[in-house]
């Protein structure tokens, strides 16, 4: 491995000779959630640009030991329509897209990250109290519905 | 849209008032006001539904077909293009849910019972035949040796049989055999060029195989004598198949129907002036159609607009308007090798299935169009083509039966038919060719063939 100070000093690598380095590939890859309904075997990757079919073939069978059966590849293009305080165009990044179908009849479904989380009997009864305290507060600060909105400060 | 456009023009320029045929007619006729109707140009669904109706009236009353398929064909949108020979993973179940097929394994009996005659005249041989040739083949490099020994042993049955048309075995596999040969290994070939080795020596021998093979037969089957054949033909059909919302554009957001265009290109095709007979009864039910959720663009399919072309390898009037069988090579992207290099072994199959499926739909229903049929106008009897699907050496049949040609939003609600398609596993017919003889040929595949070749309708 790499010190700070120095580099360690590898013996070049002939084919057939001892395999001291491991070399991983700088890509990373993130699955995301598709914006439209995908069929059960396909799954939804944001991926670095310079990443090929190919290349996301490989890292996931061999990394990750998932059978691809096809992939397909987009580039989507980030607007440049929005503007700054010094009306500038300011770019939202390009970024490109792989559609994965499994192999071996497997099938994915994107799971729920946020789910509603059960709340015991306290939990529920303390969060109506502080919703009610809120909306009284609230209230409180409107003033009296009588006076139409006209601050108290305001009269004789 | 200059086609909307102008379909509006014309429109407002027909005197509409007192001659259309209204949907509505609550009125009775002695009445002194005209029938209410919807309005026929508001932006409401009753005007649009008007409109359908006025042009489903104006197909239905168009003088020839030719007109009626103009009408057909006439607005044009982008539409999906499905190629039957796709590389596409499971094409063949979401071509089944677009065509509304069943997919049922294995052929029906009726293609075995059709030249059930042939089977006879050939059962007590076989077993000869096979030994016969198999010691002959390998040893000699002429192909006239097996056609002379077979005979001979295959002459003796041929009393018990009868009156029925004699199907030499011998002869038939020589035939085979011979265009083999003659393309792998007797012809001079060059090097074949890079990714067209199917058009270099497959192409060539299965043109081969089915000429040699149909003149022969030809005899047996009066209908093959009368039949048309044609070379690289191009079969088109159009059509309408469920609703998605429009996405982009001038038109965003409206509900229009799903259209779809194949555009297929056998490589070979047998057409004939008389139907086939059908296989079951036209509302038979033997399978499910399987239910495809997501839009056809995940697949991947993609939309293009161009010509709506209903074709069946000859115009209108062509006396030979039916179809009998279709041949289809696969180029060399659809190799077996690529998919076992790619461990995608289970596509094999389903390559030859979607090319089956969605070629034959193609062709009956168009033939069905030809006779004036179409989504609003249903068929009344089935229409029934078959089809070989190879790449040169495995070979896979299929049988289609047309039952309905209903998959618009509306007509698909109450019908109950289903087109069928019949298929087999792709077999090989050979196993190799070396220093001039054929090596493990498979008398079941020439068999199929030859049943393929005989099928007729029971008349003749």
């Amino acid at each position: 491995m790499a010190t700070r100070a120095g580099r360690v000093v590898y013996p070049l690598y002939q084919l057939g000779g001892p395999q001291l380095r491991i070399f991983r590939p700088n890509f990373y890859m993130l699955a995301v959630r598709p914006g439209v309904p995908q069929p059960e075997d396909t799954v939804q990757f944001r991926v670095s640009m310079e990443m090929t079919k190919i290349d996301i073939k490989n890292y996931l069978e061999k990394i990750y030991n998932v059978p691809v059966a096809a992939v397909r590849t987009r580039i989507q293009y980030g607007a440049n329509n929005k503007r700054n305080h010094k009306n500038q165009r300011v770019k939202k990044p390009d970024y490109k897209v792989a559609y994965v179908q499994l192999g071996q009849g497997q099938t994915f479904q994107f799971p729920n990250l946020f789910p509603e989380k059960e709340q015991d009997e306290e939990t529920r009864s303390f969060e109506d109290y502080k919703d009610k305290y809120l909306a009284r507060e609230k209230q409180r600060e409107k003033g009296d519905p009588r006076r139409g909105g006209v601050p108290d400060w305001f009269g004789l | 849209m200059a086609a909307s456009r102008g379909w509006r023009v014309l429109w407002h320029g027909r005197c509409w008032f007192s001659q259309t045929q209204s949907t509505v007619s609550a009125e009775p006729s002695d009445s002194l006001y005209p029938p209410i109707v919807a309005s026929a140009t508001a932006q409401s669904k009753a005007a649009k539904r008007r409109r359908l109706e006025h042009f489903h009236q104006r197909v239905h009353a168009a003088a020839s077909i030719e007109e009626k398929l103009r009408l057909y064909r006439k607005l044009q949108r982008p539409k999906y293009m499905v190629y039957p020979q796709t590389l596409a993973l499971n094409a063949d179940r979401w071509y089944r849910s677009f065509t509304k097929t069943v997919f049922v394994p294995g052929l029906p009996t009726n293609v075995a019972l059709a030249a059930g005659e042939a089977q006879a005249s050939i059962a007590s041989e076989p077993a000869k035949a096979l030994e016969g040739a198999a010691e002959v083949a390998p040893g000699d490099t002429k192909a006239s040796q097996p056609g002379t020994a077979a005979p001979e042993a295959a002459r003796t049955p041929e009393p018990a049989v009868g009156a029925e048309p004699y199907l030499d075995m011998g002869e038939l596999r020589s035939l085979v055999c011979d265009a083999l040969l003659q393309e792998n290994f007797y012809q001079k070939k060059k090097r074949p060029f890079l990714y067209r080795d199917q058009e270099h020596t497959p192409g060539p021998f299965l043109t081969q195989l089915v000429s040699t093979l149909a003149a022969y037969l030809s005899n047996c089957n009066p209908l093959l004598a009368a039949s048309s054949f044609d070379l690289n033909p191009e079969v088109n059909y159009y059509w309408h198949h469920g609703e998605e919302v429009v996405v982009h554009g001038h038109r965003k957001g409206r509900v229009d129907p799903v259209r779809f265009q194949i555009d297929d290109h056998p490589h070979l095709q047998i057409r004939v002036p008389k139907q086939l007979p059908e296989i079951v009864q036209l509302e038979s039910d033997l399978g499910d159609v399987p239910v495809i959720d997501h839009k056809p663009s995940k697949l991947p399919l993609f939309k293009k607009q161009y010509e709506n072309k209903v074709f069946i390898g000859s115009k209108v009037a062509d006396p030979c308007c039916y179809g009998h069988t279709q041949f289809h090579l696969f180029p060399d992207k659809l190799k077996r090798e690529r998919f076992i290099k790619l461990r995608l072994e289970d596509q094999i199959e389903v390559v030859y299935r979607a090319n089956g499926i969605a070629s034959l739909f193609a062709w009956t229903a168009a033939q069905a169009m030809y006779q004036g049929f179409w989504n609003e106008a249903d068929v009344t009897r089935p229409f029934v083509s078959q089809a070989v699907v190879t790449d040169g050496k495995y070979f896979a049949f299929f049988c289609y039966q047309l039952n309905t040609l209903a998959l618009t939003v509306e007509t698909i609600k109450n019908n109950p038919r289903k087109n069928i398609c019949w298929g087999t596993d792709s077999k090989p017919l050979y196993d190799v060719v070396e220093d001039g003889h054929v090596k493990g040929f498979n008398d079941e595949v020439l068999l199929m063939l030859v049943r393929f070749l005989l099928n007729r309708p029971k008349e003749l």
